[in-house]
């Protein structure tokens, strides 16, 4: 019985730790670039389209992935605190109203890899439990 | 005007303008709110056409792109190669679909759903179009409502294919901007079939409600906003909804009436309140202006009236007599005037009566002048009861009184009238707790016989009333010429009087005072005469009220004490018996304060023995002042002297309060004596005077006795002593001495 339950347990635990492994969604620019950290201000006026000035004076494009990849809805909720439909709502309307475009939109955060770490000016998000982040990569500590 | 009034219409005036200042102002900002709401309608309509316009020509051209790109490519390659080219719109929104002619799948930027496929109403409208078809609303399976935009293309082989474009309806209205349009306002895209393809009110997003277009949708560009009611939610809207040209849409635009007018409705609310509060505030202080004006014109009509109350006063009393208000004499010499001319004009005579109070001035004086003026005014009361109102009744001063009877004919209309006041004076008067009798004397003269000027009738009655008094008082008397001689006299006796003593014209005669039972002189009883040069002799009742009213009396009475005392003690010398001297005190005299200094000044000077010597006061003296008189009377007994009671039965005094004097003498009232023989009633109170008399232990004189039976009649009832002519008449001091040495023989 306390064996059973034990085992219980064990497999709550595990499962729970694996959720929380599938979630790790992390910000990354090209290695080449010098920047290493952001606000969260910037982050998100960066993926809500409006104009964000570095103190380097560079500027960065945010890379956005597919609202269909999982990723999509985590960083959104994580990092800027909306919804994905929110952030459909938010960008209806700047299309609408003619005031701007969403992020260049690939398809999961593999593609996203791919993009960034070949362009130095590039921003995105990946899930770092689908891709790993290698040398050409650098994480943004969001502060 | 009244202030009142005034104050009334002010209040309206101001309140008529500031309220139509409110409505007028409230009229103005309902109109510029509902301009202000209309042009604002127009604004967001324009702007939202544009808009509208911008994102279907997007549509239409990527629809149109995607279809020449598939000239040259597989549907596959040609969605890749336009997505990787950035030449689609945003996947997050819209998602591209390449249809064969039955709507299956060819290629799509996004993998769709067989739910998400176009419905085969909108495919079969596109494949039938040459332009771009807007297809109805279709739900997908999240919920979400979705527009399709089809175009066709062609195909090999003669068919035909669709490339659409597909995107949320809420798409269309995301442009909502509340700040502009509100909570209750409506954006919306409708189809020229009369359904709406995307309609927000709020945050409210919906489809598919049919309308009818054709009565609703304008083609006007400049069309003005009006006012309608939504049906499709009931709400009213400034509307307009404008077809595009280039597609088989219209935009709908509506700003809630309700929102747009909540500020001038709450400006309305504001005039409203301030406005009640200015006509509450307005009322309030023109009321209480009006009642403060209101209150000032009552205290000046009140002080207005008081000052004509006042002068009224003053001219009714400068016209009246204050104690017994009646007419006074310069009032009455006023109302005579007149009525000597209205009797002048029209042949009339009246009558004037002039009354006197006989004694007046002894109740005044004796009792003080509380009761006096008590006496006249209700002697004033009387004389109005007496006469008709149309007489006039007025107080000259004093106790003078008149009285007017106006159309009187002839003198025997009058005597009714001064019969009717005499024996109305004459009823008793209650003073000080103590019963009286006043009586008038009256004279009266008529008009225009006894006088035709003021001054000579009132002169004349004056005569006419001394006449009265002469006559005994308590009657009335017709003036005639021959009085008015008389009268003249009684002036030069007034002047003479005050000489009378300096020019020792004044005399004593004594009358002998005898024993019932012996006949002998027992005493004397001083009498004043006055010997005038030309008048002769005058008796005391003529001139000693006059001497009362100015005040001789002291002197002559001092004058009388000294005289007698020096005869009677003259008398003793020459060996007389011891006889008494009696003599008499006016009313005045005796309430005199130095009455008993001069009696022992007199006594002293002359030596006379006190035992012989006897004051005689009347009974209305004593009754006047019973405590004063007990002491003055004590006093009389310490010093010797005997004191009697003269003229008793006439007072009203009662018998009993006889003990209380200590007085040696009462002296029988000649009157009773007159009648005595003849009347059984004198001959019951002569007998029963005596007998208490008697009984109290006094001596008890009879005066004037003038007959045989009369002395016999007392001498039965046992009094002590008479005097009368039938003793003997008052004689000079010689006479008296030679009679009594004669009996002494």
């Amino acid at each position: 019985m306390l064996k059973r339950l034990t085992g219980v347990a064990c497999g709550l635990l595990l499962s729970l730790l694996t959720s929380i492994a599938a979630a790790e969604v992390v910000v990354v620019v090209s290695a080449d670039n010098a920047l290493d950290s952001l606000s969260r201000a910037q982050l998100s006026d960066l993926y809500l389209g409006r104009s964000v000035s570095l103190p380097n004076g560079e500027s960065l494009t945010p890379i956005d992935q597919s609202d269909r990849s999982p990723a999509h809805e985590q960083f959104y909720q994580e990092y800027l605190g909306r919804s994905p439909a929110q952030i459909k709502s938010h960008w209806s309307r700047l299309i609408f109203t003619g005031r701007g475009q969403p992020p260049r939109s690939v398809s999961d955060s593999q593609a996203v890899a791919d993009v960034v770490s070949d362009d130095r000016t590039a921003i995105g998000y990946i899930d770092s439990n689908q891709v790993p982040v290698d040398n050409t990569l650098r994480v943004l500590d969001i502060e | 005007m009244d202030p009142s009034v005034l104050f009334a219409i002010v209040t309206l005036v101001v309140l008529a303008i500031l309220w139509s200042v409110t409505f007028n102002l409230i009229a103005r900002e309902r109109a510029a709110a509902d301009r202000a709401a209309a042009a604002l309608t127009v604004d967001v309509a324009n702007t939202y056409e544009a808009q509208v316009v911008r994102a279907l020509r997007e549509i239409d051209q990527t629809l149109k792109l995607v279809r020449y790109d598939l000239r040259r490519q597989s549907p596959e390659e040609s969605l890749q190669d336009l997505a990787d080219r950035g030449l689609l719109p945003p996947a997050l929104l819209f998602t591209v679909v390449v249809a064969d002619d039955n709507g299956d799948t060819l290629a799509a930027n996004q993998d769709i759903t067989a739910e998400e496929r176009i419905s085969p109403d909108t495919r079969r409208r596109a494949l039938q179009s040459a332009s771009m078809v807007v297809g109805k609303p279709q739900q997908h399976p999240d919920g979400d409502e979705t527009l399709y935009f089809a175009r066709r293309f062609e195909r090999e082989n003669n068919r035909h294919g669709l490339v659409m474009l597909m995107v949320d309806a809420s798409y269309f209205v995301s442009g909502y901007d509340p700040s502009a349009l509100g909570e209750q306002g409506v954006l919306g895209i409708v189809g020229t079939d009369g359904v709406f393809r995307a309609r927000r009110s709020g945050d409210t997003v919906s489809v598919g409600e049919q309308i009818d277009y054709d009565s609703w949708v304008m083609d006007d560009l400049e069309g003005e906003a009006e006012v309608q009611l939504n049906r499709w939610d009931n709400t009213r809207r400034y509307t307009i909804a404008r077809e595009m040209y280039q597609y088989p849409l219209a935009i709908v635009v509506g700003l809630s009436e309700r929102e747009q007018m909540a500020g001038a409705v709450e400006a309305r609310r504001v005039y409203l309140w301030r406005s009640a509060g200015a006509s509450v505030l307005l009322i309030a202080i023109l009321g209480l202006l009006g009642w403060l004006s209101w209150r000032l014109q009552k205290e000046r009509s009140r002080v207005l009236e008081e000052r004509i109350e006042h002068a009224r006063r003053v001219e009714y009393l400068a016209f009246h007599d204050s104690l017994t208000e009646l007419p006074n004499r310069a009032f009455f010499s006023r109302l005579l005037t007149q009525e000597m001319l209205q009797a002048r004009r029209y042949h009339r005579s009246f009558a004037l009566l002039f009354l006197d109070l006989d004694r007046f001035k002894t109740i005044n004086d004796s009792l003080g002048h509380e009761a006096g003026d008590d006496l006249l005014k209700e002697i004033a009361a009387r004389l109005n009861r007496s006469v008709r109102d149309s007489d006039i009744v007025a107080r000259l001063g004093g106790d003078e009184f008149v009285v007017l009877l106006p159309e009187i004919r002839v003198s025997s209309e009058v005597a009714p009238v001064a019969e009717k006041i005499l024996s109305a004076a004459a009823r008793p008067f209650t003073l000080v707790g103590q019963e009286f009798r006043v009586t008038v004397s009256i004279g009266v003269t008529l008009f225009p016989k006894d006088g035709d000027d003021e001054q000579t009738l009132m002169k004349n009655a004056d005569v006419a009333m001394y006449h009265a008094k002469e006559q005994g008082k308590n009657n009335f008397q017709f003036y005639s010429d021959e009085l008015n001689t008389n009268s003249l006299e009684r002036l030069s006796l007034e002047s003479s009087l005050r000489n009378a003593l300096e020019h020792d014209q004044f005399r004593l005669y004594y009358q002998a005072k005898r024993d019932m039972a012996t006949g002998q002189v027992t005493g004397m009883e001083a009498l004043l005469r006055w010997e005038h040069p030309e008048l002769g002799i005058i008796f005391p009742m003529q001139f000693i009220p006059l001497a009362e009213e100015n005040g001789l009396i002291i002197p002559i009475g001092r004058w009388v004490f000294r005289t007698a005392c020096q005869q009677n003690v003259a008398w003793q010398k020459e060996g007389f018996p011891a006889l008494s001297m009696a003599i008499n005190l006016s009313a005045r005299q005796f309430i005199d304060e130095h009455l008993l200094d001069d009696i022992t000044l007199a006594l002293e000077e002359t030596g006379m023995d006190p035992r012989l010597l006897e004051v005689e006061i009347t009974e209305s003296m004593v009754m006047h002042d019973m405590q004063q008189t007990i002491k003055i009377l004590e006093s009389l007994k310490q010093m010797g002297v005997r004191v009697a009671i003269d003229d008793f039965g006439t007072g009203y005094s009662s018998l009993s309060h006889l003990k209380q004097f200590p007085v040696d003498t009462i002296k029988i009232d000649g009157s009773f004596i007159h009648d005595l023989v003849r009347s059984t009633e004198n001959q019951g109170l002569t007998k029963a005077i005596i007998a208490v008399g008697r009984s109290l232990g006094l001596r008890v004189v009879a005066e004037g006795v003038e007959t045989v039976g009369q002395y016999d009649c007392l001498r039965g009832y046992a009094c002590d002593e008479f005097q009368g002519f039938y003793g003997n008449e008052p004689l000079p001091a010689e006479q008296f001495a030679q009679m009594v040495r004669q009996q002494e023989k």
